[in-house]
């Protein structure tokens, strides 16, 4: 038989193919505080504080905000706020790499882009030649050009230098004469002098919060000319899609939440999902302070300003590139664990849910439900479920998402244990990788082993790290290696 | 698990709060100082039929002008997340209770003109003196923060003053009576009690806010304990005289019109005393029901009465509880069981000694759960004797009395070694329903007075949707979580973990809320916990 020499071969392909669809998303080396190690150094001695202002007050000040700002950067990078996923960064930085190449002019020396691990919708410039954007943003996205709409406006603040401008006034105002007789006055007036401070800080913030509007609206109009020298098309109705970033956990589930729950052949009982409280949160309450979201307070404010503003910009009918389906799905899973690893669980499995209900089928997304019982029965054990859950105001969230921390939250204990226990026997696991084996041993150690000593945590965590010490699941074992 | 620390983009969103505060500290820390000078802020409870619905943050922002103030309410839920404030001005206010009844909550403050104000010497005090005043003040709020409406009841309070040693300023104050009570009337309003110098008052508010009645009460007592139902305010009143734990009495009116229903003098048939240790609502009626324990005539009211040597020479006689489901007799409904009753089963011996545990009960804490079954719960005592000190005893010169008698009062010790829970079910019959062992007490001399001898403090928590009762067990070493439904600990919390310290306290209904001090990172967490 000719082809039986090529059977070893067929089963190598169809194991890799298997364990392709939940391969690592990244490397633990690939998290900012190693990645950017070298980094780190050179930012520290690049970023030194220019000599602004001859009045020595307002120098110290501005270096004290800048020195601030690197601090923050520096420490944003120590504590694994960034990764260096290469694929999505990759995918990022073409669309980046393509705007600069079309704007050298504008852009002569390339910017350090940074991948924020953050599930908010947001992207941000740190100045300094430095952009990042979130996770959450990419996820948002649905298109390369929306992407590329929010590197080019990132770009435009860093091009214009509105964060060392920002900088500069407030040095400027706290070093000033103005400011420190405001706080003389109020030091003075013998009666309301909290009202009279809160004033004095709300005319600065006033003040700021303008000249921030405007750089939001110079950065928008910038941000067009550098997309329209790179031949990336430009549509205005984005702006109205980010009106409602703030709304993510308002969307809703498409089954009832016991259906997403019933393949694994675990006990459900409505009731675990209906809110028995008698306390205020199931109360109609209606202050004026809380009851709707002011524009101002959302992650993106005026964004109908925005959109009229630039809607005759747009390009005519123009072709949108979908964000390639595998980055898409990588984003997601990254989305997924950090949301897991920083312990926010009703956000992590309605992130999920929703997944699932866009057909999302990877096995990967059973282990990480796995992940967040165990993780679950793992924190009611240290005291800490309620924290795990984040119970979040019913009105920031829709009633699917609601009744899904409602469940996590009154699901007895020994039912919880059962979940844990079903879902680490689950068929699934069969094809799932060794680093994701291992990490369920170690859960089983965290959550179900009778010996709850740290020395017996440490000991579990010791020994998926030695096992897998390039795995991203590391970040969670460290914290138990102690 | 790890919880990530502020974000960059958080980090940033705060900068300009951090580059106002932070240089301004530096340089202008005097306006900050100053400022903070004015301000106070107080955590309350909201309770709604005794259970936790929320909390209030009572804050003090500034004042406004000689004797105002600008105040802020922060309203939270029962899962601490802030859902609204409210803002105000008023004279100086001292914040003494919350309640909440139908969407509204109701704060009973004490208002003064001269409690806490600063005098520049005794005698501008004294010149003062005349024109000061304190009043009681309620103020009733919707959920929308509208005030509906406020009140004000003109209290007696002596004025008095106090010079601090450091600054010698001259501070005023004043002392009520009887603390401020405030509780919902299920349906109704709310109804306030208070003693000052002058009067006992009982007051109740409907939800607009509209005193409905108002009551003198001419009882003297040294104690009083309010309970609302639907129908009726109870005052469970302690008075003085022998024996010391007993002469309670139970006066009630009717909420709708203040009508005075019998007084209720707590005996057992036979004119016995008895010690209240729960006055409270039943869980399944509503009603209320006071529960304890049966005083000896005789022996209650010797000088060695609240020993612990006098609870194992029958101080008490038994254990128990009142259902006051009316004023009629028939609505009252007693159940008594005796030492002597109880001993026929054999779980207790004549004197309240139980054999199966081997100690005396000394309940501090009573309840009534949802089948009808009263618990008493509290610390097991047994006795014990010293070999060494008989020997002492045996080998001492007789001429050396002092030291013989010395030796004498330490053959006999008394110490807890558990904590016991007992059953008392609707037709009395007692069951040992668990020993807790928990860490040893001191080993106490006979006279030592019983509260003293150990630390154990004890709280219920009930989940009335499983009606699954909890009692909440406060040890030295470790906190115990003892479910009654199930007869076994749902819980162990040691008090030191590593470096962190806990403490258990009462939250949302079926709910204890936990907070963990590290004292490595001197921060503390709080979760709120489901039972």
């Amino acid at each position: 038989m000719p082809f039986k020499n090529l059977l070893p071969f067929v089963f190598v392909i169809l194991y890799t193919s298997a364990h392709a669809q939940v391969r690592n998303l990244y490397a633990y080396q690939d998290l900012s505080h190693f990645y950017y190690e070298k980094q780190k150094d050179s930012l520290k001695k690049a970023w030194i504080c220019p000599d602004a202002f001859k009045e020595r007050e307002a120098q110290r000040k501005y270096r004290e905000i800048w020195d601030r700002r690197t601090d923050a950067v520096i420490g944003a990078l120590t504590n694994n706020d960034y990764v260096h996923d290469r694929e999505v960064y990759s995918y990022i930085d073409d669309i980046l790499r393509q705007i600069i190449e079309a704007n050298k002019q504008m852009v002569p020396v390339r910017p350090l882009l940074l991948i924020d691990r953050s599930p908010a919708i947001n992207a941000y410039s740190t100045g300094g030649n430095v952009l990042a954007i979130n996770i959450g943003i990419i996820a948002f996205a649905t298109s390369r050009e929306e992407l590329a709409l929010i590197l080019a406006h990132e770009l435009s603040h860093n091009i214009l230098h509105h964060v060392e401008t920002s900088m500069y006034l407030q040095a400027q105002w706290l070093g000033s004469d103005e400011y420190k007789k405001s706080l003389n006055a109020v030091l003075d007036s013998k009666y309301e002098r909290y009202s009279r401070l809160h004033k004095v800080m709300q005319g600065f913030t006033f003040s700021r919060s303008r000249h921030d509007r405007s750089h939001e609206s110079e950065a928008d109009s910038l941000a067009v000319i550098l997309l329209k020298k790179s031949n990336i098309p430009f549509n205005a109705r984005y702006f109205l899609r980010l009106d409602s970033s703030d709304m993510i956990l308002k969307q809703p589930l498409r089954h009832p939440l016991k259906d997403y729950f019933a393949g694994y052949h675990v006990p459900y009982e409505e009731g675990w999902a209906q809110r028995r409280s008698k306390g205020l949160s199931s109360r109609t309450y209606s202050f004026s302070d809380t009851a709707s979201l002011e524009d101002s307070l959302k992650t993106h404010p005026d964004c109908i300003v925005r959109y009229n503003k630039t809607k005759n910009l747009s390009t005519p009918n123009a072709r949108w590139t979908p964000i390639p389906a595998p980055i898409l799905e990588k984003v997601n899973k990254m989305l997924v664990w950090n949301l897991y690893s920083s312990t926010d669980l009703t956000k992590c499995l309605y992130r999920i849910l929703l997944l699932k209900d866009k057909g999302y089928t990877d096995p990967w997304y059973d282990f990480m439900i796995s992940n967040i019982f165990s993780g679950l029965y793992y924190a009611d054990r240290e005291l800490a479920r309620f924290n795990a859950i984040g119970v979040v105001p019913k009105e920031y969230i829709s009633r699917d998402y609601f009744s899904l921390q409602t469940l996590l939250e009154q699901i007895p204990r020994d039912n919880l244990k059962q979940y844990c226990q079903v879902m680490q026997q689950q068929a699934f696991w069969q094809g799932l990788p060794p680093a994701e084996k291992d990490l369920r041993t170690l859960l089983q150690t965290l959550a179900l082993d009778p010996d709850n000593s740290e020395k017996n945590k440490a000991r579990a965590a010791h020994a998926f790290i030695a096992g897998n010490s390039t795995s991203m699941y590391n970040e969670f074992a460290k914290n138990f290696d102690k | 698990m790890s919880r990530f620390p502020l974000s960059l983009q958080s980090l940033l969103r705060a900068l300009p709060l951090l580059l106002l505060a932070a240089p301004a500290a530096h340089a202008q820390t005097k306006v900050f100082k100053e400022i903070a000078q004015d301000m106070s802020s107080q955590l309350e409870l909201i309770i709604q039929d005794g259970n936790l619905v929320g909390y209030l943050s009572f804050n003090q922002l500034e004042k406004i002008s000689a004797d105002s103030f600008n105040y802020k309410l922060s309203i939270m839920d029962e899962n601490l997340n802030d859902i609204g404030a409210v803002n105000f001005r008023e004279e100086k206010l001292f914040l003494k209770g919350v309640s909440f009844e139908q969407d509204v909550l109701c704060l009973a403050y004490v208002r003064s003109n001269f409690v806490d104000k600063e005098f520049r010497s005794n005698k501008e005090f004294r010149r003062e003196k005349d024109a000061a005043k304190a009043e009681l003040f309620t103020q009733f709020v919707n959920l929308s923060g509208k005030i509906l409406a406020t009140n004000t009841v003109r209290m007696d309070i002596k004025p008095d003053a106090q010079q601090e040693y450091a600054s010698r300023k001259v501070v005023g104050n004043g002392v009520l009576k009887h603390k401020i009570q405030l509780h919902n009337i299920p349906g109704k309003g709310f109804a306030c009690f208070y003693g000052d110098d002058t009067k006992n008052n009982l007051l109740v508010f409907n939800t607009a806010g509209r005193l409905t009645w108002k009551k003198v009460i001419t009882e003297d007592a040294g104690d009083f304990t309010m309970l609302t139902s639907g129908t009726e305010v109870d005052l469970l009143l302690k008075k003085k005289g022998k024996p010391e734990e007993g002469g309670f009495e139970i006066i009630s009116y009717n909420t709708r019109d203040s009508t005075t229903y019998p007084k209720f003098l707590l005996k057992d048939k036979k004119g016995n005393s008895l010690k209240v240790l729960a006055f409270d609502n039943d869980p399944v009626t509503g009603k209320p029901f006071v529960s304890g324990l049966v005083i000896d005539p005789v022996k209650g009211t010797r000088k060695t009465a609240n020993t612990v040597t006098g609870l194992a020479h029958r101080n008490y006689l038994g254990v128990f509880n009142i259902s006051l489901n009316g004023h009629t007799r028939k609505d009252i409904q007693p159940v008594f069981t005796y030492w002597t009753d109880a001993a026929k089963s054999g779980l207790f011996d004549e004197e309240g000694y139980c054999g199966s545990a081997g100690a005396f009960l000394y309940p501090k804490s009573s309840f009534r759960d949802y089948q009808g079954n009263t618990w008493f719960v509290g610390s097991g005592y047994h006795m014990g004797i010293r070999p060494g000190a008989i020997l002492g005893t045996a080998i001492s010169p007789l001429f050396l009395f002092i030291y013989t008698g010395l030796s004498i009062s330490r053959i006999k010790y008394y110490q807890s070694r558990n904590i016991m829970v007992v059953k008392q079910d609707a037709k009395g019959a007692l069951s040992l329903e668990n020993t807790i062992p928990a860490l040893k007490t001191e080993k106490v001399f006979p006279r030592t007075l019983t509260y003293t001898c150990d630390q154990r403090s004890y709280y219920n928590v009930t989940n009335s949707d499983t009606k699954t009762d909890y009692v909440v067990i406060d040890d030295t070493k470790n906190i115990y979580i003892y479910n009654t439904n199930q007869k076994k600990i749902a819980r162990t919390i040691p008090h030191k973990d590593g470096n962190s310290l806990y403490y258990v306290f009462p939250a949302k209904e079926g709910h204890v809320m936990v907070s963990e001090y590290n004292k490595k990172e001197k921060q503390t967490r709080l979760s709120i916990e489901a039972l």
